[in-house]
């Protein structure tokens, strides 16, 4: 993949200018996002994953949360510097979103078959029947069953797995180049969250789109993603092939994220934790963030923020400890 | 531990009637959220019960912690009946069944001060006096891994993980025989989630308590649990030591539940059972094994007799007409 990224991050700064202070969300966020790629974006609550993706897409809270510093290139255009016209055309054309909850993300007074024809008919500018039959086919490719039916029913006659089906046809219907997910199967039982996550890897696959991923959930990226970025506290603290990041963790922090997960196989009496809490964003650290909760931690690290350091092909992780070697 | 379980639950169902319209009301049937099920737990032990939205375990739940009452079958408490308890037998039995519930948020009162929240069992009971009461909550407080000064605090001043603490603070308060714990670990952060399990079986340890895990993660659930139970839409479909049924999976639905857990890593990638459809209205589940429709192992006799649980190896039940 040695060509021109679909989607660069920049040097991403997004804060939350509240009255009793900054809260600094996002604070220094680099990635690159290739063609037909899949890479996923872990961390916890806070981390600051989700307002990376919407400060991808322009959608961050008005007159609360900014974009105070960075790019955002996608196919080499800075996302920053365009009109809110212009953005407009590239939310839903060029870089679609599923997120987390499909009830919310469905209005709740149209019938799917109008919020389906609706993104084709933005696409397309065809005339109603060939709309229509466009539409009926959407819904059949996520596996709706008796489309024909389903396309005049309202939001709340479908079940969540389906309602997300739908989001991911209306996302689809776009033709995107880059598809966010943030957190697509959370809400999902774990049947149907197996369903879901096949069925995007195949649109994905179908298509050749790329996507961000973001998860909390190893599991997830083990199964979905070509590339993981892990964050904390605002940072990406690591990033590399999937393999390489499952096989040699090298940031403590994705260490113990994937030590402290029960496992469905061998014997763990005890689980691996990490005691304490992510720091707070309006008070951080000086040095790494992850220091005051690191078993390695040593004064190098509480003093300053390492740099990201090789741990490996295309694999690098911000820790002191690399530095060394 | 004697021949008697700590809990008892007897062919339990609890149906709820589905009616249209208020004046003319026409009956559209009932939903069977819960339908003929037993099991019992060891005091000390731990049972996993394991399933999607709508199975019945939230039902059970409110079952056995006496919030519903059930249309068949009854609940044993240490060989006596729950329901129909009244008066101090009741509040009696409310201090020995607590419960953990999934959101932590919801759960804590935000105007109540966390010291108040965790005495509050105690004072209502009227456990001691008011010096004894404070005693109690400080001890609890440690117990949980929190600091005794913290308990003049708000929930809001406290994260997700710390206050999953406080509201397991709050259900040991009255020393419960049992505790329900209503996904305890589902809505905290990945990091934190391993603390919380460590506590639990830390505190089952000290004290002995006894444990009904509510849970959809099937690893949680391995970790946890002695026994466990898998249900779909309101029945048992497989029952089993934890150890037993994670070595050898039987029912085709807890087959689909295991291969839906994701890989661990990406070179550990099983064969996906994917299944079909979505899981059916209980207001009218299929007939014969409510799980034939999304069954991949699916014969005729499937959508006609409902197969009953058999016992297949030691203590191993499974309700499938593929063993029979």
């Amino acid at each position: 993949m040695s060509a021109a990224p679909i989607l660069e991050v920049r040097d991403l700064h997004t804060h939350f200018e509240l009255s009793r202070g900054v809260v600094k969300a996002v604070d220094g966020v680099s990635f690159t996002l290739h063609r037909g790629e899949v890479l996923g974006l872990v961390g916890e609550s806070g981390c600051g994953k989700s307002l990376t993706a919407l400060s991808v897409l322009r959608l961050l809270p008005k007159g609360i949360a900014r974009t105070v510093q960075g790019q955002i290139l996608y196919d080499g255009q800075d996302l920053l510097t365009k009109t809110p016209r212009e953005m407009r055309e590239i939310r839903g054309r060029k870089i679609s979103m599923i997120l987390q909850d499909p009830q919310t993300s469905l209005n709740p007074v149209f019938s799917i078959g109008d919020q389906l024809r609706e993104a084709i008919y933005r696409r397309t500018r065809a005339g109603k029947a060939a709309v229509m039959r466009e539409a009926v086919e959407a819904l059949r490719r996520v596996d709706i069953a008796a489309p024909e039916q389903r396309i005049g029913q309202f939001p709340h006659q479908m079940s969540g797995g389906m309602k997300q089906r739908v989001v991911g046809a209306i996302v689809m219907a776009g033709h995107p180049e880059v598809l966010i997910a943030d957190e697509p199967t959370t809400a999902l039982d774990v049947t149907i969250q197996l369903q879901y996550l096949k069925l995007l890897k195949a649109m994905q696959q179908e298509t050749g789109m790329a996507m961000l991923f973001i998860t909390h959930d190893f599991g997830v990226v083990a199964r979905m993603c070509d590339r993981v970025a892990v964050m904390y506290a605002g940072r990406i603290v690591e990033c590399g092939p999937v393999q390489q990041v499952f096989d040699h963790p090298s940031h403590p922090y994705t260490q113990a994220l994937i030590a402290s997960v029960p496992k469905m196989t061998g014997s763990a009496e005890r689980l691996y934790t990490v005691e304490g809490q992510p720091p707070s964003l309006m008070d951080l650290p000086i040095g790494c963030r992850f220091a005051p909760r690191c078993p390695h931690a040593e004064q190098r690290c509480r003093d300053s923020y390492p740099g990201s350091f090789s741990a490996g092909d295309a694999h690098t992780a911000d820790c002191w400890r690399l530095a060394a070697a | 531990m004697s021949d008697e379980p700590l809990l008892r639950v007897d062919r339990l169902s609890k149906h709820y009637p589905v009616s249209k319209g208020v004046l003319f009301a026409r009956s559209l049937g009932q939903v069977k959220a819960v339908d003929d099920i037993s099991f019992s737990i060891p005091a000390g032990g731990t049972l996993g019960l394991v399933g999607e939205s709508g199975c019945g375990k939230t039902t059970t739940s409110k079952l056995i912690l006496n919030l519903e009452a059930p249309t068949s079958g009854q609940v044993l408490l240490d060989g006596t009946p729950i329901h129909g308890l009244e008066g101090a037998a009741l509040k009696q039995f409310r201090a020995r069944v607590q419960a953990v519930f999934q959101d932590p948020w919801s759960s804590l009162n935000p105007r109540m001060t966390v010291g108040r929240t965790i005495a509050e069992s105690l004072i209502v009971t009227g456990w001691g006096s008011r010096e004894e009461i404070a005693a109690r909550v400080a001890e609890l407080m440690v117990q949980v891994g929190l600091r005794p000064e913290q308990v003049t605090q708000y929930p809001h001043e406290f994260s997700g993980g710390q206050r999953q603490r406080i509201a397991l603070a709050s259900a040991l308060a009255s020393r419960p025989r049992l505790i329900v714990l209503d996904e305890p670990i589902s809505a905290l952060d990945v990091s934190i989630r391993a603390q919380m399990m460590n506590l639990l079986k830390d505190i089952q340890a000290q004290d002995n308590v006894t444990y009904l895990l509510i849970a959809h993660d099937l690893a949680t659930v391995r970790h946890m649990a002695d026994q466990t139970v898998v249900m779909y839409l309101g029945k048992i479909v497989e029952r089993a030591p934890t150890r037993a049924l994670f070595d050898d999976v039987r029912h085709p639905y807890t087959k689909a539940l295991f291969s839906a857990v994701l890989p661990p890593h990406p070179d550990r990638r099983q064969d996906e059972i994917v299944l079909v459809g979505e899981i059916p209205s209980p207001l009218n589940p299929p007939s014969g094994c409510r799980f034939h429709t999304r069954c991949p192992f699916v014969m005729a006799r499937c959508a006609e007799q409902e197969p009953p649980l058999r016992e297949l190896a030691p203590d191993h039940h499974v309700a499938c007409h593929l063993y029979a």
